[in-house]
């Protein structure tokens, strides 16, 4: 059974990739003497809570063994998709904030291919942190999470693999002579 | 070349055994001590993301594509990017061949190359000494901090240079948390510079971008003259790794336990480097008349293309298409910026790309740019030492004569404050990027390696491995076609306009 406050701790690494993106720009912005509201809406509002949500919605999906954990492909898919309308709701904060009403950009549909085109970068990105930081994550959490215990037994299961590997090599720290 | 074509049966190590009845399977490689045959280890799953290319990901994604590259851009047009593709695919193809090797025998490409002809290594050996003891990488990232910050360029680069030691003596096992720390910067950087072009980019920019990618034989006549032409040449080489990039690489494979390389201990750091296991003499091979090892051969080359096609190849393309886009909006922001670097400015490329990010939105990008070079000089600084100092050791190690009573772990310690102390020394009292007489001549030296080990490789691969793991003949006129392209445009460029590389 799905337990949402499980879940949400679960995506605390991949929400805080897509908190990073967001927090690189506000937090330039501040230090370069940017009025603080104009650097929480650019970077912090604009970019950063979707692409948050977009990126829990990810770790739920792994959670809930719907993709694998740490695998490209569907993590590409995902992305093609959810990149785009994260950059889609950014202009239309930015137009608010410039124009005082919500508007789209010119030309919705080139500006939506363009940004899945480019969402393969931040694809292969958003994975390479998400594990880096899911792996310090949830080894922590993983005595009160279910979903933290499965992805760990998953890389528990990958890392006996290369165990195996090295003790049937023998490189497992006996000494050897030269 | 005293190579069998299977294995036979000789006495292991018979000094040691005292010539005992001890007899085990060997692979005669060259002319240094025969490979015994040992079991090659199962591949790991060849779609998880994280593997030993982190490094050459790290290492190539340098100013090549952050800056050469987009100033080309900026003058000539997207169109002259197709060199850049056929750079970048060439050293994809670089990366299998080199990696065939490390991983089939666990020794690096240095102890290959001293196998088929000693002062072959030894060239290396200089010419890695040669080019690299200049801090010039680490300078350009530090000016870049400078911009961001305000703080003095060589304090940065001398706090770095300290920083970067101190860290690899420390490590218990250097390549593990060097993985683990790149692989959160280049997170950061191909993250960082998605959202950026996705921001300031638009779909005719991506367009002019990818077909100038295929716009083979686009060469206009400026480029041409003795002032292009060198830059060209300079840029093609430093489209992904350059210089001897692609040859560390083979130790860092070694070191992750990729293929038979499994076999060989880390390198530890300093602090640690009393617990390191002895290191074995030479590499070993494993039983490829056996088809259940054949079968695991396979499983650990379609690993290590994955690494290659999509690590390697994938996230440079994707970086260098962000910065071109960002290039490209420049030019549309500052349509005189291409006179501007003809006439000279050299900073103009730079500049003009902070305020191509600065144009999205707030001058907060801008700072941003400048951000991104200083993680990428902070990047190859970390990669390059790191390289450099396992090179130079492992090479060491195996073939000056007295040095195996220092462990592997000291050598590497001493190449890397060795370098580290000459960088300190040419910051604070030398020119940063070395004297300009020699820079010319370590420019040729470096496209020059890279000519030179797409030579070594051919040979290596071909007379060195049992027949059933040598390349196929499509690899071979690839790898044949890097040595004529690296040094045909480099002597080329020499004898035609008197200049090595620019």
């Amino acid at each position: 059974m799905t337990d949402l406050k499980q879940l949400a701790q679960y995506c605390l690494p991949a929400a805080s990739v897509g908190a990073a993106a967001g927090l690189v720009a506000g937090g330039l912005a501040a230090f370069v003497g940017q009025p603080a509201g104009w650097a929480v809406v650019t970077g912090l509002l604009g970019l950063g809570v979707p692409l948050a949500l977009f990126g829990s919605g990810y770790a739920v999906l792994v959670a809930l063994g719907k993709v694998p954990a740490g695998v490209f492909a569907p993590a590409a898919v995902y992305w093609v998709i959810a990149f785009p309308l994260a950059l889609l709701v950014h202009a239309v904060v930015m137009e608010w904030v410039v124009a005082g009403t919500p508007g789209l950009p010119a030309e919705p549909w080139k500006f939506l291919a363009f940004r899945a085109l480019v969402s393969m970068g931040f694809a292969i990105g958003f994975l390479w942190m998400h594990e880096q930081i899911g792996r310090l994550w949830w080894p922590r959490i993983l005595d009160r999470n279910q979903y933290a215990r499965r992805t760990v037994e998953q890389y528990v299961h990958l890392a006996a693999a290369l165990q195996a590997r090295k003790a049937a090599t023998g490189r497992g720290g006996k000494k050897r002579v030269a | 070349m005293d190579v069998t074509s299977k294995t036979s049966e000789v006495p292991e190590e018979p000094a040691a055994a005292g010539a005992t009845a001890a007899t085990e399977k060997v692979w005669k490689a060259g002319r240094l001590e025969p490979m015994p045959i040992r079991k090659l280890p199962d591949a790991p799953p060849s779609l998880h993301i994280l593997g030993p290319t982190v490094f050459l990901v790290a290492l190539g994604v340098g100013m090549g594509e952050s800056y050469m590259w987009p100033r080309l851009v900026l003058v000539f047009g997207p169109d002259i990017r197709w060199l850049f593709m056929v750079g970048v695919t060439l050293q994809a193809f670089v990366l299998l061949e080199m990696a065939r090797y490390a991983m089939a025998t666990g020794e690096s490409i240095f102890f290959g190359a001293a196998r088929i002809f000693k002062p072959l290594m030894w060239f290396f050996y200089a010419a890695a000494i040669l080019i690299y003891m200049w801090p010039g990488h680490l300078s350009a990232g530090a000016a870049a901090f400078e911009e961001v910050t305000g703080i003095p360029w060589q304090v940065t680069a001398c706090v770095a240079l300290v920083f970067v030691g101190v860290l690899f003596s420390l490590l218990s096992v250097i390549y593990t948390f060097l993985e683990k720390l790149l692989g959160l910067l280049i997170g950061l950087l191909v993250v960082g510079t998605s959202v950026i072009a996705a921001m300031v980019g638009s779909w005719d920019d991506l367009g002019r971008t990818v077909s100038g990618m295929f716009a083979f034989g686009y060469f206009p006549d400026e480029a041409m003259t003795s002032v292009w032409f060198p830059v060209v040449v300079g840029s093609i080489a430093f489209a992904g790794p350059s210089g001897m990039q692609q040859m560390w690489y083979t130790l860092q494979l070694r070191d992750s336990g990729a293929g038979m390389g499994a076999h060989i201990p880390k390198i530890r750091g300093l602090r640690a480097a009393g617990e390191a296991e002895s290191m074995p003499s030479r590499g070993f091979m494993f039983d490829t008349e056996d088809p259940a090892e054949l079968a695991k051969w396979k499983g650990w080359r379609k690993w290590v293309t994955f690494d290659a096609l999509l690590l390697f190849w994938g996230i440079t393309m994707l970086v260098t298409i962000s910065f071109t886009v960002l290039a490209m909006s420049a030019a549309r922001e500052n349509p005189n910026v291409a006179s501007l670097i003809e006439g000279g400015d050299r900073d103009a490329a730079l500049k003009a790309m902070s305020d191509a990010f600065a144009s999205a939105g707030s001058p907060i990008l801008g700072t941003l740019f400048f951000a991104f070079i200083a993680l990428i000089g902070l990047n190859a600084t970390l990669g390059l030492f790191d390289s450099f100092s396992r090179g130079q050791a492992d090479m060491t190690y195996y073939f000056v004569p007295g040095a195996k009573r220092f462990s592997m772990s000291r050598l590497y310690a001493g190449f890397l404050w060795g370098v580290i102390l000459f960088g300190i020394l040419i910051l604070l009292f030398g020119p940063a990027d070395g004297p300009a007489g020699i820079l010319d001549t370590l420019a040729f030296l470096s496209t020059f390696a890279m000519g030179a080990y797409c030579v070594v490789l051919l040979l290596t691969n071909n007379m060195l491995l049992p027949k059933k793991i040598r390349p196929g003949p499509v690899r071979n006129v690839i790898i044949g076609f890097g040595a004529v392209f690296y040094l045909g445009m480099l002597f080329y460029c020499l004898f035609r306009f008197g200049v090595a590389v620019g």
